[in-house]
């Protein structure tokens, strides 16, 4: 499942976030695209609060790519 | 574990930002170093001018580098403290507020030795305890959560490249207009009378300085208390363990000072000793009291200029301008703010032109921009001027203004709720 909030500033891109993991299929990974630095902090703490495991990749110039998946090990 | 995971192995630790072309030199990086450069020709023409612009020209920039690598937002300082019950970014404002506190205590003492006998240190951003604060706190908090951004906040994003963030700074401009306007009835009503609370005087240096210590610890350990009370840890980027040669560990400090974000405990004490460079040539950081002079100034062009302001020459920190020259202390430290953040963010390869998509994010700069502008003209700062150099000026209002801000942010989050 891809969700794109470029654009968006804080708190939006971990509001649609959150609401996007809620919604996510088991087993689904989330593509998050984000453009906005403290993002990528934001999201981490929905990503820590909901269980999620977060891996993030630069996207190009001020662009990342972050991925939530389950974690199983909790 | 919860760090951030990067998908391939780090043999490359400056990978880790912006991806470089295979050969040469990231575009980025060029522009990076040509504002650079630029502004150091501008700093250095201007110096011939006057000494005191190269130095605040320098301030400014490197205020704003440290903004922008740091992503130092008092706005999610605030919010997340309230939302998420993490402290990472206002521990790093405590961490500042610490370093200039010790800074300020030595500098005011040198101004004026003896605090007891009445008058405040010269810039000191001790601001009278009035409603006119508290009012103005709440609207500021209220406007930066629904922007998106504080004062400081919206100027670095600028340099970013964030478009709504010019709407941002129209509104906040507007606002401080209006503020303008409503001057004289808030001086004649709650400024005037009321009591101006300067640790120093009572207590001497030493022990304001000690009990301004002793409240920033506790407001620590109030964070952390937040924080174990189901708050959610973020942790910090660490180096890779396998960075070995002497080649890997240039490469590694580049990159943790250019590449990637500074830890916020970090940029908060720089931010704390560029505080106190400043008040030692001059002032305290401050944002809105030049930003008011230039508003107030294209408000004169078409007829809306505010008159007289009464009472402006008995306070200190952001009080509401009008006239003087282009070339003030302010301006550059404020301009320079913006040019540091853009070499900052090219230098990162995170510079972008940042369109907002839906149209409603524009009216919530604007407005949450008006009631930061309204809202700093009340207080007589933002949280640059009113909270961050208030703390440190070993004055109360520093910490009033942050208790409103709380408030504030707290019905501002409510209000975002309702914008989806």
């Amino acid at each position: 499942m891809l969700l794109d909030v470029r654009g968006e500033t804080c708190p939006y891109p971990m509001k649609k976030a959150i609401e996007a993991m809620e919604r996510l299929p088991i087993g689904e990974v989330l593509e998050v695209l984000v453009d906005h630095p403290p993002a990528i902090d934001t999201i981490r703490m929905a990503a820590n609060r909901y269980g999620f495991r977060m891996d993030v990749e630069p996207a190009g110039s001020g662009e990342w790519r972050i991925y939530l998946r389950r974690d199983t090990m909790r | 574990m919860h760090d951030i995971r990067l998908r391939k192995p780090m043999a490359n630790p400056s990978a880790a930002y912006g991806a470089a072309p295979p050969s040469g030199v990231h575009h980025q990086t060029l522009a990076g170093l040509l504002v650079l450069a630029s502004l150091a020709v501008l700093m250095l023409v201007g110096s011939r001018v006057d000494p005191a612009f190269g130095t605040f020209a320098v301030l400014g920039v490197a205020i704003g580098g440290t903004l922008q690598r740091s992503r130092f937002c008092f706005n999610s300082a605030f919010r997340d403290l309230i939302q998420f019950r993490s402290g990472r970014t206002m521990k790093g404002v405590i961490v500042g507020m610490t370093v200039a506190t010790a800074g300020f205590g030595i500098h005011m003492r040198n101004l004026l030795p003896n605090p007891s006998l009445g008058p405040i240190a010269p810039e000191a951003h001790a601001i009278p305890l009035s409603v006119a604060l508290l009012v103005g706190g709440m609207l500021f908090g209220i406007g930066m959560v629904v922007a998106g951004g504080c004062t400081s906040g919206s100027l670095y994003r600028i340099g970013e490249g964030y478009l709504a963030s010019w709407v941002s700074v129209a509104g906040i401009l507007a606002g401080l207009v209006l503020a303008s306007h409503h001057w004289n009835w808030w001086w004649q009503h709650a400024i005037r009378r009321a009591p101006v609370v300067w640790l120093p005087r009572y207590l001497g240096y030493g022990g304001a300085v000690a009990a301004t210590l002793v409240g920033l610890g506790l407001a620590y350990g109030l964070v952390l208390w937040i924080e174990s009370r189901g708050g959610v840890g973020v942790q910090e980027f660490t180096a890779p363990a396998s960075v070995r040669s002497f080649h890997e560990k240039l490469r590694e400090i580049v990159a943790a000072v250019f590449g990637r974000g500074w830890p916020a405990p970090v940029g908060g004490a720089v931010l704390g000793f560029l505080n106190v460079l400043s008040y030692t040539a001059h002032m305290p950081w401050r944002v809105v009291g030049e930003l008011s002079r230039w508003g107030n100034a294209a408000a004169a062009v078409v007829g809306l200029g505010p008159g007289p302001l009464q009472g402006t020459d008995e306070l200190s920190a952001c009080v509401v301008t009008v006239g003087g020259g282009v070339f003030t202390h302010g301006f550059l430290l404020n301009v320079g703010l913006i040019g540091g953040s853009l070499a900052a963010a090219l230098l990162a390869h995170e510079f972008k032109w940042r369109i907002p998509r839906r149209p409603v994010r524009y009216l919530q700069s604007l407005g949450g921009g008006v009631f930061m502008g309204y809202g700093s003209g009340l207080a007589l700062g933002c949280t640059a001027g009113a909270f961050f150099s208030a703390v440190p000026s070993l004055a109360v209002n520093g910490w009033i203004f942050a208790m409103a801000l709380v408030a504030g942010a707290s019905i501002g989050l409510r209000a975002i709720n309702w914008i989806p």
